[in-house]
């Protein structure tokens, strides 16, 4: 005889028994980030009859087949894609509202009109000591602003700079977790829990690393990933079980150089490439922000020297420094403001320097180029939140997309356990079945 | 088949939620604020135009008190003015009495005297500082506008006084010089009201008989000074108005300028708060059905 109806049915109980495994297991894991949920396929066992035994039953049950895992290979490259393109803008605009604060909330603007105001004060009585004092005042302000927003803008540069260091030890160490995960799928049976297991850790590492740089994959037969970072030109990372080493540098304008092992490339993508994004930003702004401070100092210096300071002396330089970090007021007492012409006598009341120094300010319009500053760098800010919130919303409709496909559903699973439970007991009559048939048997003859 | 995951569910609820209440937090901070930008970038032209609006307001009230300063300073011109006026026509009455041919030597030279005294308090007059201490008439002498040089007076001021801005570009000059109120032409040439008073002082001091005539001549002389002080007031007068009329030119520009911060940068309350009761309506509506939802699992009916 062919089949045995003890073993068919023992079969059918270790058929449910494992696709209540898999049940539980897909339960337990329902908010397990990056579980994957898994399925069983079970497939009959059954021989062909051989020569002459055509009329043969010979049927041996079932048997798990695959412990199937349910991941859209499309569905996850589009979630690590769009998630690369968020994590970038997200960095990015992070940056830009750091050197919009940087420069807006250091109060620089509002202490340039309130050195104008004090100037158009003085004007109304040159010779008024607090007058004097009070343009002295808002010039050291004004100094103090800039210095402050240089200190706002290094600040976020180095909070960019550090995250993009972090982010690019993080490289290295999930390409090295990678070729070992690509070591041990090699390794892993077809179709086994282990496997599955695996590619869900693969999977996972694939996303962190996308999240921080611009990567591109290729999957093996064996579910083993190659994968290559930046572009122009990309480098490759991990490549079978061997990982390169990447690594971040700050070069001397404090913008990014990525390079794997050596061989440098370009981030267009991921944290880092916002990083690198936002950094080019600040230097341009920096840049600004410094030749402000710069000409403002020499515009103001230029017509103190064409004037007469109050005791009849030749006016002497209010400002030093050339950049937003050393601007400083170097003149000590307000009786040192040139407001009369060159050769004017001490406690003269003639303004007249003091009009061609308001002149030379309204001409160069130190608030009018802050103003355009702040625009600009606000106006970007607020361009790349909206194609943040874009990018955001196609992120997490990619995320929907795959979790609904890949992740767990509990009602699903309820009606799963149900259905396998009822093939289990259905599986335990078929046993008890059998028994009760060999009970008949011995009972023959008694 | 559609699979519904779990996860994805609970991811989408609470985003929704998330977003819901990061809307209404938003609404809740422009009515707390009174203001729809919290930052630049939330509206990068209207902070702009509002950083341009608050410089015009603050350099405004710069001009409003260099203002207030120059309507002071006329002000007190114009009381300065008046008072050398009226000396003038004291010492012209004086003037009339001593033409008279009734009027003794001695009663002239007593005359003389008082004219005399009233010449010195036109040196006062003429020194008088301004609010901020300088001399009133001195143009941007830093002393005083005048030095007594018998029979004259010495002009130590500059020829002409700086102006002082008032807003939108305008000026005023908050000042006269010396030169502008005493010096008048005559038939005989140029001459100025110290040499008027000093001379006739001093011929009806020496009792001389043609003190009579020389203070009929002098009547001429006193007119021609009293027209330059009245003219003098006028142009002050119309000053004074011009400084008025940008006060209130000021002041409605300010209001404009309010006007147009408040409607670029300012929340619309009424609209705001209504906008919050939508969001929270919404909000606790999504909380309610997503509660419901949750509850929905097949596990609850499984006994």
């Amino acid at each position: 005889m062919a089949s045995d109806l003890l073993s068919i049915a023992a079969s059918g109980a270790r058929a449910a028994r494992g696709a209540l495994d898999v049940t539980a297991q897909n339960i337990a894991n329902a908010s397990s980030e990056g579980y994957v949920r898994r399925s069983l396929r079970i497939s009959e066992v059954a021989a062909s009859g051989g020569a002459g035994r055509i009329g043969d039953i010979s049927l041996s049950g079932a048997r798990i087949v695959e412990i199937k895992r349910n991941a859209d290979s499309f569905a996850q490259a589009e979630v690590r894609r769009t998630q690369g393109d968020l994590s970038r803008a997200n960095t990015e605009l992070g940056g830009l509202r750091n050197i919009e604060s940087a420069i807006e909330q250091s109060g620089l603007y509002s202490s340039v009109v309130e050195f104008e105001a004090a100037l158009q004060h003085l004007a109304g009585d040159t010779v008024d000591s607090s007058r004097r004092a009070q343009v002295l005042a808002e010039a050291t302000t004004m100094a103090n602003k800039f210095n402050i927003a240089s200190t706002s803008l290094d600040a976020a540069a180095a909070g960019l700079q550090f995250n993009a260091k972090a982010a690019g030890d993080d490289v290295t160490l999930v390409a090295g977790e990678l070729a070992r995960t690509n070591l041990r799928l090699s390794r892993a049976g077809a179709g086994s829990s282990d496997r599955a297991a695996l590619l869900d850790q693969r999977d996972q590492l694939l996303e962190r690393l996308s999240g921080h740089a611009a990567i591109a994959t290729s999957f093996g037969p064996d579910g083993a990933v190659a994968v290559t970072i930046g572009s122009n030109p990309p480098r490759p990372l991990v490549a079978g079980g061997t990982a390169n080493n990447f690594s971040v540098m700050v070069i001397a304008d404090g913008t990014l150089t990525f390079d794997v092992d050596g061989m440098p490339t370009e981030m267009p993508a991921g944290a880092m490439g916002g990083a690198q994004a936002a950094l080019v930003e600040l230097v341009g702004v920096r840049g600004r922000l410094n030749s402000l401070a710069d000409s403002l100092g020499s515009t103001v210096n230029g017509v103190q020297a064409n004037g007469a300071a109050l005791d009849g002396s030749p006016g002497q330089p209010i400002f030093a420094g050339t950049t937003a970090a050393d601007f400083r007021v170097v003149m000590q007492d307000g009786r040192g403001i040139a407001t009369a012409p060159a050769g004017a006598p001490a406690n003269s009341r003639d303004s007249q320097n003091l009009v061609s120094l308001r002149l030379a300010l309204t001409t160069f319009a130190p608030a009018g180029q802050l103003n355009n500053l702040l625009f600009d760098v606000s106006s970007k800010v607020a361009g790349r939140a909206l194609t943040q919130d874009a990018l955001e919303t196609i992120a997490s409709s990619a995320r929907v997309t795959l979790e609904q496909q890949s992740g767990v559903d509990l009602d699903s699973e309820a009606a799963n356990l149900i259905r396998f439970q009822q093939a289990f007991q259905a599986s335990g009559r078929a046993m008890q079945a059998a028994s009760d048939i060999f009970d008949t048997l011995l009972g023959i003859g008694r | 088949m559609i699979n519904l995951s779990t996860g994805a569910f609970y991811e989408r609820g609470t985003r929704q939620i998330g977003v819901l209440r990061s809307h209404a937090e938003t609404l809740q901070n422009q009515i707390g604020t009174g203001d729809r930008l919290e930052r630049s970038s939330d509206d990068p032209v209207a902070a702009a135009r509002l950083r341009t609006l608050a410089r015009t307001e603050r350099l405004s009230a710069v001009d409003n008190r260099n203002s207030d300063m120059a309507q002071a300073d006329l002000s007190l011109t114009d009381q300065s003015l008046s008072s050398i006026s009226e000396l003038i026509i004291r010492v012209r009455e004086l003037a009339v009495q001593a033409s008279s041919v009734t009027v003794k030597d001695d009663q002239r030279a007593a005359i003389g005297v008082e004219i005399e005294g009233l010449r010195s308090n036109l040196l006062l007059l003429v020194n008088s500082r301004n609010i901020s201490g300088h001399a009133l008439f001195g143009g941007q002498a830093s002393g005083a506008a005048y030095t007594d040089a018998p029979p004259s007076a010495v002009y130590q001021g500059t020829p002409a006084p700086g102006a002082i801005e008032i807003g939108d570009g305008q000026t005023v000059v908050p000042a006269m010089t010396g030169p502008e109120l005493f010096e008048f032409q005559t038939a005989a040439g140029p001459t100025d009201l110290f040499t008027v008073l000093s001379d006739l002082a001093t011929v009806l001091k020496s009792g001389d008989p043609a003190g009579a005539s020389i203070s009929r001549d002098s009547l001429e002389l006193l007119d021609g000074g009293l027209e330059k002080i009245t003219t003098a007031q006028t142009v002050v007068g119309a000053r004074l108005n011009w400084i008025d009329l940008m006060s209130d030119r000021r002041a409605e520009s300010g209001e404009r300028v309010a006007a147009e911060r408040s409607e670029v940068g300012g929340a619309d309350i009424a609209v705001s708060i209504s906008r919050l009761q939508e969001t929270l309506t919404v909000l606790e509506a999504s909380q309610a059905s997503f509660v419901r939802l949750s509850n929905l699992s097949l596990f609850s009916l499984l006994r």
